[in-house]
């Protein structure tokens, strides 16, 4: 220590450094910094991990499967809810095609939905490229991409999973899927075209997604249709393959397509007699989304049971199995 | 700077003007903040389910993310069935109940509600979301949410300053309803511990978060489906605009009643907004 040293507490050497070594560490420092608060391209809300569904909406309908001619909260058009009527529930087990069909994204995600997210990353900017989700039906996997590229157009191919884009809105990640092939809305021949398009509204509370869905189908709906569905968080949920084989289960001539003529078929009218319910109401249509249709419906043709008789407790598979009459 | 480019993208590359104000801000000892190096308090410990409270002095008013007033339609487009007509007697389907609950809604009566008074059983807040009708939201004043409905002629008030009070009401149909903005999980702080290299995920929220407790006992469905004075109640208000310019919200309704259900009931109801009040239709509650 030289002569000219000034002895300094030992507190004040280190709160008081050198400008040159301060100068040098604040511009580290700052370049840190600003990597460390630039804004992330795409900034949100972890949607990754396994989710399970909950089936407190339309349980019947999408465990063991609607009933037929129930078209009820559905904006159908003319043409659509003619083409439901035509449908006969052999057809899956007649019509080869028909048996392996795989759910389209948007029915999947009302369907039977046992859901897994990841995320794919860019490894050199660490941005997110895309998130892919896994659906035990069908094995279907989907990919929404993140990164801002277009879709493709119109000529381009038509899948069960389509194209989807997403983008942030806040803490919801919207989505748009285009290219779906022609499906259906409800297992009970309420088809949906391929004219459609799907937006997604995804937004996670805690441990729960809610998904809000909004159908654009200018071919089968008269108006979009807006449903939404909520799964809870289930780490520890183990998704299973799926196999799928063609089977002929009923005998029927090559070509044959089970279906009923318009005017002639008999099973529209069982849905509104089981369940006391105004027939013109289990049609569908717009209308019937609102209200004040309440005033409008007639009574129902056949006095409502005194009891429940049909899938009375049903919010699981096993229960809707189990209480299915 | 390619370091700083390849370490953390196009998008969060440091610009040399944020290097230089950060560079000036150190030397002249304003940076970090003082905010920034505090530590932070511990979040203080609320009431099960109870949301963060508003930030102390911006009232929920002021620090709406979205606007949620105005006149609403709820579109059946879900639970069809159970929602426009009152469903059978003995028809749990969709809700998650116990055997107790099953056993109580075998006993509906709704003569025997309508002889006691009770016939907005099917009205109180763990169900009138899902009631068919219009709702009609206003701000009450700065730091309360008013929701009305036609259905039912019911009245929910929504208080953002509801976590910070000292609840001593009595039970009623729409129960006493504490309201937040909703953030993002953990807050839109940075990362704890060394935040170098790591940003928050996470945006700031836009979600009406909703906590109600202190609730009478009635019905989860028109058909005796029963709730209970222990029931907690959840909600979660999202809105969106559609590309056609619709406005809509959408509530997530989860119900925690650990007397009558197995595990949380969880429904989310789809809201359309309307120009006007010209087709709000106040009706009383009804029993069948």
């Amino acid at each position: 220590m030289g002569p000219h040293t000034v002895h300094r507490p030992l507190e004040q050497r280190w709160s008081r450094r050198q400008p040159a070594t301060e100068a040098s560490a604040s511009a580290l420092v700052a370049m840190f910094l600003c990597a460390a608060f630039a804004t992330p391209a795409s900034a949100q809300i972890d949607f990754t991990g396994e989710w399970a569904p909950a089936y407190h909406e339309d349980a019947p309908e999408r465990l063991p499967g609607p009933e037929l001619g129930d078209y009820m909260g559905i904006p159908l058009s003319a043409a659509a809810r003619l083409r439901a009527d035509s449908y006969d529930a052999d057809r899956i087990s007649v019509v080869n095609e028909y048996q392996c069909r795989p759910h389209s994204s948007d029915y999947g995600m009302r369907g039977l939905g046992n859901l897994r997210v990841w995320r794919e990353i860019n490894p050199k900017n660490q941005e997110v490229i895309a998130l892919h989700t896994y659906m035990p039906a069908w094995g279907s996997e989907r990919t929404i991409w993140m990164d801002n590229r277009p879709h493709p157009p119109e000529y381009a191919e038509y899948t069960f999973q389509g194209f989807s884009t997403g983008v942030w809105e806040g803490n919801m990640l919207t989505i748009t899927t285009t290219h779906l092939k022609a499906n259906y809305y409800r297992r009970n021949g309420v088809a949906s075209s391929d004219k459609r398009t799907v937006t997604e509204h995804w937004a996670r509370h805690g441990d729960f997604l809610t998904v809000i869905v909004v159908e654009s189908d200018p071919v089968m709906l008269t108006e979009p249709w807006v449903r939404s569905e909520n799964w809870y968080l289930d780490p520890g949920q183990k998704l299973t393959a799926f196999q799928c084989e063609y089977q002929p289960e009923v005998p029927a001539p090559v070509g044959t397509v089970p279906h009923h003529l318009p005017g002639t078929n008999p099973f529209l009218t069982e849905v509104a007699d089981w369940y006391g319910l105004p027939r013109e109401a289990t049609r569908g249509g717009a209308e019937t989304m609102y209200p004040e249709f309440r005033k409008k419906m007639t009574k129902p043709v056949m006095p409502p049971p005194d009891h429940c008789e049909r899938f009375c407790v049903c919010t699981t598979l096993i229960d809707c199995q189990l209480h299915g009459r | 700077m390619n370091v700083l480019k390849a370490a953390s993208g196009r998008r969060s590359m440091a610009s040399p003007g944020c290097v230089l104000r950060l560079a000036l801000l150190l030397a002249t000892g304003h940076w970090p903040p003082a905010t920034l190096l505090a530590q932070q308090p511990a979040p203080q410990a609320r009431p099960p389910g109870a949301p963060a409270p508003t930030q102390v002095g911006r009232t929920g008013k002021a620090t709406a993310p979205v606007d949620l007033t105005g006149y609403w339609v709820s579109v059946i487009s879900e639970d069809w069935r159970w929602r426009m007509v009152t469903p059978l007697k003995g028809d749990f389907a969709g809700v998650p109940v116990n055997g107790d609950a099953r056993r109580v809604g075998e006993r509906w009566n709704p003569a025997q509600d309508e002889a006691a008074g009770a016939q907005c059983k099917s009205y109180g807040a763990p169900a009138i979301m899902r009631v068919p009708g219009r709702v009609h939201i206003t701000w009450q004043d700065d730091n309360t949410l008013k929701i009305e409905t036609d259905s039912g002629m019911q009245t929910r008030l929504l208080d953002f300053q509801g976590a910070a009070k000292e609840v001593d009401t009595i039970a009623s149909w729409q129960g006493f309803s504490s309201a937040n903005w909703e953030r993002p999980p953990n807050g839109v702080e940075v990362p704890d511990n060394f935040p170098i290299f790591s940003t928050r995920t996470g945006t700031q929220g836009r979600s009406l978060e909703v906590v109600t407790t202190h609730l009478r006992p009635g019905y989860l469905r028109k058909n005796g489906v029963p709730y209970s004075a222990q029931t907690v109640l959840d909600e979660y208000f999202d809105y969106h605009k559609e590309s056609n310019g619709d406005e809509w919200f959408t509530v997530t309704t989860i119900v925690k009643d650990p007397v009558y259900l197995t595990g949380p009931y969880i429904t989310s109801t789809d809201f359309k907004k309307e120009r006007d009040g010209s087709k709000w239709d106040p009706t009383p509650c009804t029993a069948r």
